[in-house]
């Protein structure tokens, strides 16, 4: 019998499934996270909300943001963690699967669950009153949807590096701090200096920025400084993560 | 059987291994060969699992070769002809047997049917439960069914019957028996002889991590099998080391603890030698027990 590998489509895809699948039959997992950033929505931007359509769209652009964190942090950063430990990657690199299989997987699942969370904020926008032009509304989508990346990223470095019980930490640690921080829940201009300079270095403002000037709101500092900052943040994140992946003997 | 002309599947070559300033492998080689049970033999600690882990792919050596297949084995192609059951994996709580025998066997080019892989590791009737609802035993068997699923040219099991039931060991050193009938080569991590004896073609046995011995299991056992002698006696240490067939003496006080190859033989001299002996027990040798007398007196030759 010749060497040969399954073909790579078929594994990814139904490595994706499982993950994904795993995801959704744990409750304490899949709720909060698909759930939370709804209920802060409809609490602040619609039931709260005294500036009408207009804060409501404001609000939903950066809630958008915050809707990919959770996934992305705990699914990864928590999740990797829990499997390393228990010896499930080990299990997984000594099989034929290719190494990038176990982490597409992972991302094409918090993508999945991140597109759940959406749906339900993007539903409460349009009771709020909240209207945008189709192309409007597909930019937005795509920058929520990329938002992932970045903090999944950040979630496999984490995972990676630190214990499971560290990791879940450590996920909260910057799950509360980007959105505070990144000007997720309320505008970083009514913070202060030193908050909004600290911003910079999160990848939830510069993804807030992006939604923000996607439907008309003038961004703070230029649009390409925050494609850079965010495209540096991401290389840093996955070096951390792929060398902790490299390092680890499981 | 000409083992020469066997094909080898796997190679360890001068290869060592240190973890931190720990030298957990001190130049091992040893080859796996195909249609053969090989049985690395040792105590917790010797670097069994070390041995695993290089040949697998998941350690590099710190020098000396590896080779899977003719490849490096940190290259999924290397592993797509390998089965791997670890000493512990946590498989997802919530995914099913036949979902993660299914998602294992799309790893594969060729895969066994799932029923079929779930009927060889003795699954039938769990295919619906949760991973996190199995019992431990069972647990051990769907690692078994994730190891055999792809049916694989190299089965790598270490310390695969640790949690088993007899029946369920039984069962299993059946069903690995038919895989190397079939051509498979088994590579078998284990520290109990008897599982050694009754599996293996070929057994190396492994001590601080080197490889003290390798022949088959006859001959093995013949040189680490034997029986302890308990008793309390008022002969010498040296008297009774100089007692036909006495390998090894340990004492405490009055009583002493003698290895010897024969139990029966062993006991009528040691009877002869002081009648008023008490408190005389025999048992088997454990294989710690088997082992250090075989490394002290491979320390001796040397």
């Amino acid at each position: 019998m010749a060497t040969a590998l399954a073909n790579p489509l078929g594994v990814f895809a139904r490595e994706s499934v499982a993950e994904l699948r795993k995801n959704l039959r744990l409750p304490q997992f899949a709720l909060p996270t698909i759930i939370t950033p709804a209920v802060f929505y409809g609490l602040f931007a619609i039931a709260l909300n005294k500036g009408g359509p207009d804060a409501a769209a404001y609000s939903l652009a950066t809630f958008g943001v915050f809707a990919a964190t959770g996934p992305a942090l705990f699914g990864f950063g928590a999740g990797v963690a829990v499997e390393r430990e228990s010896g499930l990657i080990e299990l997984k690199r000594v099989s034929p699967l290719p190494g990038g299989a176990y982490v597409v997987a992972k991302l094409v699942s918090a993508a999945a669950m991140a597109a759940l969370a959406l749906v339900l904020i993007y539903g409460l926008s349009l009771v709020g009153g909240v209207r945008f032009p189709a192309e409007t509304w597909a930019k937005l989508i795509a920058v929520h949807l990329v938002a992932v990346v970045p903090f999944a990223l950040i979630g496999f470095a984490i995972g990676m590096r630190m214990g499971a019980k560290g990791s879940i930490a450590a996920a909260n640690a910057f799950y509360l701090g980007f959105s505070i921080l990144g000007g997720l829940w309320m505008p970083i201009t009514i913070m202060p200096p030193w908050m909004q300079q600290v911003a910079w270095a999160t990848p939830s403002f510069h993804l807030g920025q992006l939604a923000l000037s996607i439907i008309g709101v003038p961004p703070e500092g230029s649009i390409l400084a925050h494609i850079a900052a965010l495209v540096g943040i991401t290389i840093l994140a996955a070096w951390f993560a792929v060398g902790g992946w490299r390092k680890s003997p499981a | 059987m000409d083992s020469d002309h066997m094909q080898i599947v796997g190679r360890l070559d001068a290869v060592t291994k240190k973890f931190g300033s720990h030298l957990v492998l001190d130049g091992i080689s040893l080859e796996i060969r195909a249609g053969e049970v090989t049985a690395l033999l040792g105590p917790n600690g010797a670097g069994k699992t070390t041995a695993v882990g290089l040949l697998t792919g998941r350690l590099t050596p710190d020098s000396g070769k590896v080779d899977l297949f003719g490849l490096d084995p940190s290259r999924p192609l290397a592993r797509a002809r390998m089965g791997v059951m670890l000493q512990s994996a946590g498989l997802p709580d919530v995914l099913t047997v036949r979902e993660l025998v299914t998602l294992q066997s799309g790893y594969y080019r060729n895969p066994r049917e799932v029923s079929e892989t779930i009927a060889l590791a003795g699954l039938e009737g769990l295919e619906k439960r949760a991973a996190g609802k199995l019992s431990g035993g069972q647990q051990r068997r769907l690692h078994y069914a994730l190891a055999i699923c792809g049916q694989p040219d190299l089965l790598v099991l270490d310390e695969p019957t640790t949690g088993l039931d007899h029946e369920a060991r039984r069962h299993l050193w059946t069903t690995v028996r038919e895989e190397a009938d079939s051509g498979a080569a088994v590579l078998l991590t284990t520290h109990y002889l008897e599982e050694a004896d009754a599996l293996a073609d070929r057994i190396l046995v492994i001590a601080e991590g080197r490889i003290v011995a390798d022949d088959a299991p006859a001959g093995i056992k013949a040189s680490v099998g034997g029986c302890t002698i308990r008793c309390r006696t008022a002969l010498t240490d040296a008297h009774l080391a100089a007692l036909p067939g006495v390998r090894s003496v340990a004492r405490s006080g009055a009583a002493a603890t003698l290895l010897v190859a024969d139990a029966a033989a062993g006991a009528r001299a040691l009877l002869a030698a002081d009648p008023a002996l008490t408190d005389l027990t025999i048992s088997a040798a454990s294989l710690e027990e088997a082992l250090a007398n075989l490394s002290t007196s491979i320390r001796k030759a040397a």
